[in-house]
């Protein structure tokens, strides 16, 4: 016989399995998204096509495929960036309207509303890009395209089951994990917008410019590290048994291994290896290959990598706030979580 | 962490990422060399003449120009094809068909910098440092020492890259945007090598002279001259005489014997090993006005703390000379370098492996390096070593990578070691 509280938890199930769907297809498109507009400045595609919201003269999404299939490399992503970044933009809506549909929170109804104006403010500022040929709308867009990421990872984590458990019983440590998550997420966010410094030299900048972006970004980079093995310890030390914490710990430890070696390696396939290495032979013999494959997947690895570990950080700054009281910290979050109560 | 210092952590991190972006960032434009400047101590009106004049013979990043840009391009005065370069200029841009502008921007100037004065903003983290075009010096050509290079040692540069440096290889761009890319090297250097005249004529001038803006002077005496070597330097292609038909173990022993003799004396730089370790105390021509011209500040600025004879005109004027090749040296230059003798043991040649490339290397020397030729100066002259002693140099240096570091050298100048210098 079924009790009360399963046959809550089934209507949960049946009203809100959409949302979350949603949810969860929209995080599964954007990162991909963000892979795309990667490549756009890492091949300098960035003005291959010239007008916006149309595509030399036609509809975006009447642009004959022949031509851009079989077109210029540079057109090609440039416009399957477009493309694919509609496609985010409708799942945004799909997501709205499964949240109204299903009846959902005002808490997801206000922000699957966040998340369309997000994605449409997104859409702008890459066509503003375009009209105005501004580097610095660049860095923007590219900055703003891991917040609006992350910001998906946020609304499949609020429509998500685990969520509704609300309150753990075992409360040992998740304040300290909660602060540090937060922190690891500004810090991962930092570390972005110094990559995108980097990524979008304008062209009259000096030595000194890229020099103090750099230092910057590697200094990030260690106290990215340090914050992340501080969460992880953490994490393993108090909340071990609870695999909605340390799993996405784990997995963000393993991504700083692969974002640092990356970093290395974008290092190393833009400007080859450091001098002081140059007294090995593989180093002495190194040349750089202009806009080979290697040289642009690292690079925009590197970018992609990023966005995720912004992404799961939040995430476990999300899972711990939550677990740890119904009412978060700070004024936004008591707002959020009193809506969700 | 107590609460407020994790809120305060939170407002550092946040506060930054307010601005981020925010700035608004003008269209490149050229800037002057402002070493040659403070060298020759130039007034400020002076330099606006100079960056005028430039501007009205070569124009700007987004728009360059050239003299007789409606004469065909062997008749113009710069010889260069306005087509090509507004290809390789302006901001980086492609069409629906493929066809790109703003090469330079896109592959070069993060490195070689819009003035292609090789301060980019990633220079200084780079080692060696960007080549700085306006000298009109490039290290790796088939010509003659002093001669300017010829397209197909610029092409080769650029196609394939330079091993061990960061200098990238562009195999993979179409024949059409290297040729465009090096046509802009070209003019970035005839452009910065009329400003190192201009500047050198401004310097000559006595006081309430002016510079004559005349054809004569400008096109005729100042740029013609720089466009006629680059025009000729097919003509000063080096030419090996054929190799001598010696056994090569003989050869190789020969080239020891130069190696580390007197006459070739290569174990001086390159090191007893010739792990190119020698000696490294010289500098480059491209790093040699930067520490002359920090030489001298420190001697205006000694000069200006002892000397109390100085006349109140003379210290004003001498302190105006300080802070312009003070901020010279702290904006427009990079910390020096001393030049790095190759270590030949690793078998890579920067300048291509052929045995063709090394004789030439050794023949010309490397232009603007403390690497000396050893072939004559001119043609006619006598250089210091024959073309057959050249062939064994390289055939001696092609062995290096093979011969066992123990073998021990048959003959060490007695000031190799780094402690000397």
């Amino acid at each position: 016989m079924n009790t009360v509280s399963d046959v809550k938890r089934d209507l949960w199930d049946d009203a809100n399995r959409w949302p979350h769907r949603c949810a969860v297809a929209l995080v599964c498109a954007t990162f991909p998204l963000i892979w795309i507009g990667g490549l756009v400045t890492t091949y300098g595609a960035g003005m291959a096509v010239p007008d916006w919201p149309n595509t030399y003269g036609y509809n975006l999404w009447l642009y004959p495929a022949e031509t851009w299939i079989n077109g210029p490399w540079k057109l090609f992503v440039e416009h399957g960036h477009r493309l694919y970044a509609t496609l985010v933009g409708l799942l945004t809506i799909a997501f709205l309207v499964s949240a109204w549909w299903c009846q959902a929170r005002p808490l997801v109804l206000w922000l699957g509303a966040i998340a369309l104006a997000g994605v449409l403010f997104q859409g702008a500022l890459g066509g503003m890009r375009v009209i105005q040929d501004q580097v610095q709308l660049a860095k923007i867009h590219g900055c703003f395209g891991p917040a609006f990421f992350a910001f998906t990872v946020v609304l499949a984590v609020v429509t998500s089951r685990r969520w509704q458990q609300g309150r753990l019983s075992n409360q040992l440590g998740l304040g300290k994990i909660e602060r540090l998550a937060i922190m690891t997420t500004l810090l991962a966010y930092c570390q972005l917008v110094l990559g995108s410094q980097l990524r979008h030299l304008p062209a009259g900048a000096r030595p000194g410019d890229f020099r103090f972006a750099l230092v910057f970004h590697l200094l990030t980079a260690l106290a990215l590290c340090v914050a992340i093995v501080f969460l992880g310890l953490r994490i393993v030390r108090t909340q071990r048994r609870e695999p909605s914490l340390l799993r996405p710990a784990l997995g963000l430890a393993s991504l700083i291994m692969i974002q640092v070696t990356l970093g290395a390696a974008t290092w190393v396939a833009k400007y080859g290896w450091p001098s002081w290495l140059t007294d090995f032979g593989f180093a002495a013999a190194y040349t750089v290959a202009a806009d080979s494959r290697p040289q642009a997947w690292i690079t925009t690895a590197h970018v992609a990598a990023g966005s995720l570990i912004l992404a799961t950080s939040l995430l476990i700054a999300l899972r711990s706030a939550r677990f740890a009281r119904a009412s978060l910290p700070v004024a936004a979050g008591a707002w959020i979580a009193e809506v969700a109560r | 962490m107590n609460r407020v210092a994790f809120f305060r952590f939170v407002l550092c991190c946040v506060s930054p990422l307010l601005f981020a972006g925010c700035g608004k960032y003008d269209p490149p434009q050229f800037s002057l060399n402002m070493v040659a400047i403070a060298k020759q101590q130039l007034p400020f009106d002076q330099q606006q003449e100079v960056s005028n004049i430039l501007d009205g013979m070569f124009g700007t990043p987004d728009k360059p120009f050239v003299l007789g840009q409606g004469k065909s391009i062997a008749d113009s005065e710069t010889g260069l094809d306005p087509k090509k370069l507004a290809v390789a200029a302006g901001p980086v841009r492609s069409d629906e068909f493929g066809r790109e502008t703003g090469l330079y921007r896109r592959h070069c100037g993060h490195c070689h910098g819009t003035t292609g004065d090789g301060l980019g903003p990633t220079a200084m983290l780079l080692n060696p440092y960007p080549r700085d075009y306006r000298p009109g010096k490039f290290k790796f050509k088939a010509t003659e020492r002093a001669a300017k290079p010829t397209r197909a040692d610029l092409e080769l540069i650029v196609r394939h890259g330079v091993q061990g440096t960061a200098m990238p290889a562009f195999g993979l761009l179409p024949d059409a945007q290297v040729d465009a890319l090096v046509e802009y090297v070209k003019y970035l250097s005839i452009r910065g090598q009329v400003e190192l005249r201009l500047i050198d004529a401004m310097a000559e001038l006595g006081q309430d002279e002016k510079l004559q803006l005349t054809r004569a002077n400008l096109v005729d005496e100042i740029l013609k001259p720089i466009v006629e070597s680059w025009n000729t330097a097919n003509e000063s292609i080096i030419k090996p005489e054929d190799k001598p038909d010696v056994e090569l173990a003989t050869s190789i022993d020969k080239g020891r014997e130069l190696f580390y003799g007197t006459k070739g004396n290569c174990a001086k730089c390159h090191g007893p090993s010739a792990l190119g370790d020698g000696q490294t105390s010289d500098y480059d021509d491209w790093t040699k006005p930067v520490t002359e011209l920090a030489s001298d500040l420190r001697g205006e600025e000694e000069r200006l703390r002892t000397d109390t004879d100085l006349s109140n005109e003379d210290r004003v004027a001498l302190k105006m000379h300080v802070a312009l090749a003070s901020q010279a040296l702290k904006a427009d230059s990079l910390p020096p370098r001393t030049a790095q003798p190759r270590n030949l043991r690793q078998g890579i040649y920067r300048g291509g492996r052929r045995p063709v490339d090394l004789y030439r290397r050794i023949y010309a020397g490397i232009n603007g390096m403390p690497m000396p030729a050893v072939g004559p100066a001119s043609p006619g002259a006598k250089g210091t070593m024959e073309p057959d002693e050249i062939w064994s140099l390289v055939d001696y240096v092609l062995s290096l990578p093979y011969e066992s570091i123990s073998q021990p050298p048959h003959h060490q100048p007695a000031t190799l070691s780094k402690a000397n210098f």
